[in-house]
């Protein structure tokens, strides 16, 4: 469930699998935001309005959408949801990993049913959205502090760290296990730094990038701006018929190939039976005859 | 199990419903038989190219149709399809030339993106007249074969042609914007 949101090729097919887990089988999002745009402290500095916990997953999505690195939830309702030992019983979906990738780690609020009794975090600001862009990273910052109950990792895109994914991956799966009855929160979506927070503050440490969104969820109306998404099916179309000529191509060449190494072995036969029929009257041919030459 | 270029190409779908393949056609371009969902350069293609139906009835009557289902450009087909050349009355064994030549051979001169020119092969129950269409575009197979009650197609190909020199990609116009 952890890679879930990695890239978009896991996300398909891990989304399947990952629904018993996650609780969430919709499309995993991450929201990719430039780099650029991240300047706020790791700490938390707003308090942002408390929303309705119940929220349904459009709206959760929405929020993730728009919300970009900025965003921080206020790592206190983080608090308070760990300050609640029963909300432990919620699941990681993978929605709260987008979630927490999406913005603050306070975040989660996830959309499932089964989580709410954890007060929802407050949503992030509304940001243009012209802040989000297709870029090559996601960053988020986790926020920090708050008795090191949360780890936040401040997670820039850059290219190189994707083996600190691969690693955070792990990380999450093996503190997942162990920290469900720490009530920890967020473990799916813990890098190595965020084990560290666990016992400390939390530290920047922990990077890894997600390769860029550049799917959007199928449910999530028009997001960034109409044009955007209008270009993106007509890249998609482009892709596909692209790959159905391509594809189209290499069957033919398969079904001509066929084809011809069936002509070729019909041809040779014929071949050799020619050969043999013309071994046969070949003698007869050589034979010498006697032809009367003699003038008497 | 591969399926039918024709069909992966979506050529059916696009341009014809699915039919079975009765006969067989061969494109001739410059001597050089083209195969199906290959891709040819216009100045491959600026010539008609010799259409061969094997056979052995010449008493059975073909008619050819040559299509662009992409045009103006595949993601925006909005003069799907662009009749291209159209030939009746072609005796099986023989070829196109020795058939009446309805709507001449145009050139395909794609400008944008990857357009496919699709060969429609009916075959005719009666030598009939068939009248050419009014203009190219937003020509359509399925009713042409309808008004004419040459029934389902009896085979089909289709190569593929971009601009000479590449960029069929998108480009700005001043009026649509980038496309």
């Amino acid at each position: 469930m952890w890679s879930s949101g990695l890239d978009k090729h896991s996300n398909k097919k891990k989304n399947s699998n990952n629904n018993s887990s996650c609780g969430h089988g919709g499309s995993s999002r991450i929201v990719s935001s430039s780099s650029s745009s991240r300047s706020s402290p790791s700490s938390t500095s707003s308090i942002l309005p408390q929303t309705p916990r119940r929220r349904n997953m459009e709206e959760v999505w929405k929020d993730i959408n728009l919300t970009t690195l900025h965003h921080e939830r206020p790592l206190a309702s983080l608090l308070e949801q760990h300050s609640h030992p029963h909300h432990h019983h919620h699941h990681h979906r993978a929605m709260i990993l987008q979630d927490f990738l999406s913005g603050p780690c306070s975040t989660v609020a996830p959309a499932d049913a089964a989580v709410e009794d954890i007060p929802l975090p407050p949503p992030p600001p509304l940001l243009p959205p012209t802040a989000l862009s297709l870029s090559s990273g996601l960053e988020l910052q986790c926020l920090g502090g708050g008795g090191g109950r949360c780890g936040c990792a401040r997670i820039t895109g850059h290219s190189g760290s994707s083996s600190n994914s691969n690693g955070s991956r792990v990380n999450c799966q093996a503190i997942n296990s162990s920290s469900n009855n720490n009530n920890v929160h967020g473990g799916p979506f813990m890098s190595p730094s965020f084990s560290d927070a666990v016992i400390g503050p939390p530290s920047p440490a922990g990077l890894f990038s997600f390769c860029s969104r550049k799917r959007m969820m199928p449910d999530v109306p028009v997001i960034g701006g109409d044009r955007r998404h209008k270009r993106m099916i007509k890249n998609r179309e482009s892709a596909a018929r692209s790959r159905a000529r391509k594809q189209a191509y290499t069957t033919e060449l398969e079904l001509e190939v066929a084809h011809l190494v069936e002509e070729n072995a019909k041809l040779k036969k014929q071949l050799e039976e020619l050969r043999l029929a013309m071994a046969a009257q070949l003698p007869n041919r050589i034979a010498l005859k006697r032809s009367s030459s003699a003038p008497f | 199990m591969s399926r039918d270029p024709l069909v992966v190409g979506r050529v059916v779908g696009d341009v014809l419903d699915p039919f079975i393949r009765s006969a067989s056609l061969r494109v001739l371009y410059n001597n050089r038989e083209v195969t199906n969902g290959s891709e040819l350069k216009p100045s491959a293609v600026v010539h008609e190219p010799r259409v061969e139906i094997p056979g052995r009835d010449m008493r059975t009557l073909y008619t050819l149709a040559m299509v662009d289902p992409d045009a103006p450009s595949p993601s925006n087909p909005t003069k799907r399809e662009h009749l291209h050349w159209l030939v009746t009355d072609i005796p099986e064994t023989t070829n196109s030339s020795f058939g009446n030549e309805i709507v001449p051979y145009e050139s395909p001169r794609p400008t944008a993106g990857i357009h496919r020119f699709v060969f429609v092969l009916f075959r005719q129950e009666v030598r009939q007249t068939i009248y050419a269409p009014g203009w190219r575009q937003n020509f359509n197979t399925r009713d042409f074969a309808a008004l004419y009650n040459l029934g389902p197609p009896v085979a089909a190909m289709y190569f593929n042609c971009q601009r000479e020199n590449g960029c069929g990609g998108r480009r700005y116009h001043a009026v649509s914007g980038w496309t």
